[in-house]
């Protein structure tokens, strides 16, 4: 089976300083994927370099077998990623139901169906279709934000740490949607603080650490490692 | 005083200076909310589309009224250039430089309204135009327009902003940018766009203003105060509330002429100004604070 995203020895970041020195991953198709380590690692950067915001001074991004690397994050809309980013995610002053139009704003015409197909893995976004997106819970915003970017039917979804700041209950929902998501067949790449809930949830993990990779397995694997429990999951 | 003469002599002028300031004051509030810097030149720019109209009015023997169409989508051409000469290539330097060179388009603006057209005032037709009384409302139908025509630019403005896709692509730009670039909101297309809304209603503003007084070259200049007034005691970034804005600082300064010697009309746009960032810097309308 081809992967979806493949990142090889990729070395960057903004302006002139590197924060990513070789960090190489791979997302295979309705797999999800989570990037965990400890603060400045590089997680977000990782991601982030993934949909063109991070200057890229060596290595290679292939998504589904064509090299992206150095292209710009409109193009890599129309190519098939959405990113959803870590804080500032929805158009607060437009209606949820617009903020989904907007994540179709590439396609010129928008199909019902594709309101349809939101509205039904977010039931609670279809009750609040015409709530401005800045009034809702968190919880909420999260998943108009997903929402947005699941409009224009990515094939890999990138999710800048989804559960930062929400309670409990929200962080389960937010995974368990995440695997709905999954089995409509999109890959999922995420960066996630809460390290053990995310290992537990995802197909497989990377861990970085100082913008290079440390350990790669799957979620289990990695929660078994004594070295992993100690260095970023508290022991 | 009747409760007719307050209305003919105090409210009615009030509206009509009310609907023209609201014009500038989208524009400049469009602008401010979507290109984030306060735009200096737009009073001028007003003056320029009024000239335009006047030009029309006298090389083509047009009347004001069939001028003013062509003179809004000059006036959103020369916005246009404007922007791609004198602002696009700050786009990424502190916003205040843009500041600074739009307070030299302004004075380029004007420089070449007074070298083509001169300096005394003039105006589109000659002759006095009486009112009509509408069951005492004494109104001149040049005033039934104004406040008709601007109206309508409004509602349509309105209507453009929340049903179109470009609409609401502007409005993405304004709430996130950095969102709206990453659904693929074109930077470029979107920034011409509020030009061409800013320059065409802002030519308008000019008219509007002429043909209810007469045109001279300081005349967008001295309204450009009154117009940041509304913008901001509105709501920057919200269209109604620089038409409330609008038709507050309208009122209020012919109003002001009952209690204030009428000197003073000019300051009450300052004064109301300085209020509202004093006691609420986000305007009626909760826009973006400053």
């Amino acid at each position: 089976m081809n992967p979806v995203l493949v990142m090889h020895q990729v070395r960057g970041g903004y302006g002139d300083a590197d924060i990513l020195h070789g960090v190489s991953l791979t997302v295979n198709p309705k797999e999800i994927v989570v990037i965990v380590g400890p603060n400045g690692a590089g997680k977000s950067t990782a991601m982030k370099a993934v949909f063109g915001l991070v200057k890229i001074r060596d290595g290679a991004i292939l998504f589904e077998g064509e090299e992206i690397t150095g292209w710009k994050p409109d193009a890599i809309v129309r190519r098939g990623i959405s990113y959803v980013p870590q804080v500032k995610n929805v158009f607060a002053e437009m209606t949820v139901h617009e903020n989904l139009e907007m994540g179709a704003f590439l396609a010129k015409s928008v199909k019902a169906e594709a309101f349809e197909r939101i509205y039904t893995l977010f039931p609670d976004l279809k009750a609040k279709r015409n709530a401005l997106a800045g009034s809702l819970s968190g919880g909420q915003r999260q998943m108009v934000a997903m929402g947005r970017a699941l409009m224009l039917n990515p094939r890999l979804l990138l999710l800048d740490e989804p559960t930062a700041g929400l309670s409990p209950k929200y962080m389960e929902q937010i995974f368990r949607i995440c695997r709905d998501v999954r089995d409509t067949g999109v890959a999922i790449l995420l960066v996630e603080q809460h390290a053990k809930q995310a290992l537990a949830f995802c197909d497989r993990g990377y861990v970085l650490a100082t913008g290079s990779n440390r350990h790669e397995g799957t979620g289990q694997e990695l929660l078994n490692d004594p070295e992993i429990a100690q260095m970023f999951l508290g022991g | 005083m009747s409760g007719l003469e307050l209305i003919n002599f105090y409210v009615i002028p009030g509206l009509i200076s009310g609907s023209i300031y609201a014009l500038g004051a989208i524009g400049i509030t469009l602008i401010f909310g979507i290109l984030r810097y306060a735009h200096f030149a737009h009073g001028d720019m007003a003056t320029l589309g009024a000239y335009v109209a006047l030009g029309l009015v006298g090389s083509l023997a047009l009347s004001p009224w069939v001028a003013l169409p062509i003179a809004m989508a000059i006036t959103a051409l020369v916005a246009v250039v404007l922007d791609r000469v004198f602002y696009r290539h700050l786009e990424t330097r502190p916003k205040i430089l843009t500041v600074m060179a739009s307070l030299g388009v302004a004075l380029m603006l004007r420089s070449v309204v007074q070298v083509v057209w001169g300096v005394d005032p003039q105006v589109y037709s000659t002759g006095i135009v009486r009112a009509e009384s509408y069951g005492g409302l004494m109104l001149r139908s040049r005033e039934l327009i104004t406040f008709a025509t601007a109206t309508g630019l409004v509602l349509f403005l309105m209507a453009f902003l929340r049903y179109t896709r470009w609409g609401k692509a502007m409005r993405a730009m304004s709430d996130n940018p950095e969102l709206a670039r990453l659904c693929g909101v074109n930077n470029e297309a979107v920034t011409r766009l509020t030009w061409v809304i800013a320059g065409a209603l802002a030519a308008a503003a000019g008219f509007f203003l002429g043909i209810n007084t007469e045109l001279n070259t300081m005349m967008g200049w001295s309204a450009l105060l009154a117009m940041f007034a509304a913008a901001i005691l509105g709501g920057v970034g919200r269209v109604e509330g620089a038409v409330v804005g609008g038709l507050v600082i309208g009122l209020v300064e012919e109003l002001s002429v009952l209690v204030l010697p009428s000197q003073y009309k000019m300051a009450t746009a300052f004064v109301i100004l300085i209020l509202i960032l004093l006691v609420r810097p986000q305007g009626i309308f909760k826009g973006k604070v400053l």
